[in-house]
């Protein structure tokens, strides 16, 4: 066994930098897909004619093809396309937060279609319109019994923002793979990479049940 | 008051009620019986248009709430319902459940809504329990919770659909007990129901649904004494 982690101890500071990086466009991405992912469930209940369609268009497109081919095309096709040069970081953006919406859209669709049809019965008796309906009687209801797959699709977004890697953004995964080629050693800097990557999920994980206890309070 | 000319609803191809026509005075306290899947229910539904009639017409005072042109939640702000399954909001206390609606849909002030919550909950005994969840609530405090919820809205008109009819035995006195102090202030009713003894004590009419149509409609003291129909003698005996 020829391990040396004494190699990359001067090499730690760039790596932990790929944190900030890292956790700056999943988190960005996770509210892009969050909010788009809400709008496209609202979508795909609705009456409202042409809608529904198109969200489940949307929805087909981006999950029907590969998220590092959507990335390639956001971030090499567009500048092709309209001359103007893409950053790495809204390529990631663009391409993790629009791939999560689809995602995210039908995890919360199931869960406004798993909420009791009397809640809407409820509401509409009272004469409640649909847009605080929606707010504060169905969503909140719809959110908390999806929690655990809310949590595995931010998860899931987590550990495949290393597709960035490919782009050139320098985020956790990239820099690990900087530093293996600058000392020729690739085992050590990527263990550590994984070290922290796992450690990350691992506090969403905690916070996930976190939140789940705290919604869990009306039960 | 509320009038019905004809209506008729049909799902599909099937017929659920067929050319209803009664008017409900103000301050009538109206018990619709009849076996099940007779259109009880879809009758009820349509007075507040939760169902759409396929045909026919209704009436609230003046207005003619099937227009098409209607407002539907501005119609139900005046009909409260309550259900047989409570329909309470689960992630609200009891307080919120009944405050709720009064300030988004009339828009009145946040402490004027939980004044109201708090007075229509004590009066149906549960003032011990605006804090806690409707999960943590028998089902004769949930329907209680929920006449209170319909009642915070100030209708003219409450509608139940079979209140009592998910209830444990011992639970259902609670619940028609306060559903006899509404009838006594005043309060239009109309109560799709199985509990007999009700209809008969409270109740000023009887309307007998079988297979989507009104067949009697009377007194109850005429309907459970004489019925003129032998469907409804013939239901009477079943269920007395």
């Amino acid at each position: 066994m020829n391990l040396d982690f004494s190699q990359i101890v001067p090499y730690i500071p760039f790596i932990l930098e790929g944190i900030g990086a890292t956790l700056k466009f999943v988190s960005v991405s996770i509210v892009i897909g969050f909010i788009l992912g809400t709008l496209l469930a609202l979508c795909k209940v609705t009456k409202v004619p042409v809608l529904k369609p198109f969200a489940d268009a949307y929805t087909s497109i981006f999950r029907g093809t590969p998220l590092i081919l959507q990335l390639m095309i956001i971030y090499y096709a567009v500048p092709q396309l309209t001359g103007y040069d893409i950053s790495a970081f809204i390529s990631a953006v663009l391409a993790f937060g629009l791939n999560s919406a689809a995602y995210i859209s039908e995890i919360i669709r199931g869960g406004i279609q798993a909420v009791e049809k009397g809640q809407t019965e409820a509401a509409e008796a009272l004469g409640i319109p649909y847009r605080p309906m929606m707010a504060h009687i169905i969503l909140p209801q719809a959110f908390k019994n999806i929690l655990p797959a809310m949590m595995n699709e931010f998860i899931t977004l987590t550990k495949e923002s290393a597709l960035v890697s490919t782009i050139g953004y320098l985020d956790l995964m990239r820099r690990a793979q900087v530093v293996g080629s600058d000392l020729y050693r690739n085992f050590e800097p990527l263990l550590f990479a994984g070290l922290i990557y796992w450690v990350m999920v691992f506090i969403l994980t905690q916070f996930g049940r976190l939140l789940e206890r705290r919604l869990r309070q009306s039960d | 008051m509320i009038k019905t000319e004809n209506i008729t609803k049909k799902f599909g191809k099937q017929t659920v009620l067929k050319n209803i026509s009664t008017t409900i005075q103000h301050g009538e306290v109206v018990a619709v019986i009849g076996p099940s899947g007779s259109g009880k229910s879809t009758f009820l539904r349509c007075l507040n248009l939760l169902e759409l009639p396929t045909e026919g017409k209704i009436w609230l005072n003046k207005q003619e709430i099937t227009d098409p042109k209607q407002n539907k939640l501005a119609v139900r702000k005046h009909i409260g319902m309550v259900f047989q399954h409570f329909h309470l909001f689960p992630h609200m206390t009891v307080l919120d459940n009944v405050a709720y609606a009064p300030q988004k849909v009339k828009g009145i002030s946040k402490q004027e809504a939980y004044q109201i919550a708090t007075n229509l909950l004590a009066k149906v005994g549960l003032t011990d329990k605006e804090e806690a969840y409707p999960n943590r609530l028998s089902g004769g405090q949930k329907q209680r919770v929920a006449i209170a919820r319909a009642l915070a809205m100030e209708p003219e008109i409450m509608l139940f659909d079979e209140p009592t009819s998910a209830l444990d035995p011992e639970m259902v006195k609670e619940v028609l007990d306060v559903m006899k102090d509404l009838a006594n202030t005043g309060m239009t009713m109309v109560v799709v129901t199985h509990e007999m003894n009700f209809a008969k004590e409270v109740a000023d009419r009887i309307l007998f649904l079988d297979q989507g149509k009104l067949i009697e409609e009377a007194d109850p003291s005429t309907f459970f004494q004489a019925p003129a129909t032998e469907r409804a003698k013939d239901f009477l005996d079943k269920v007395l």
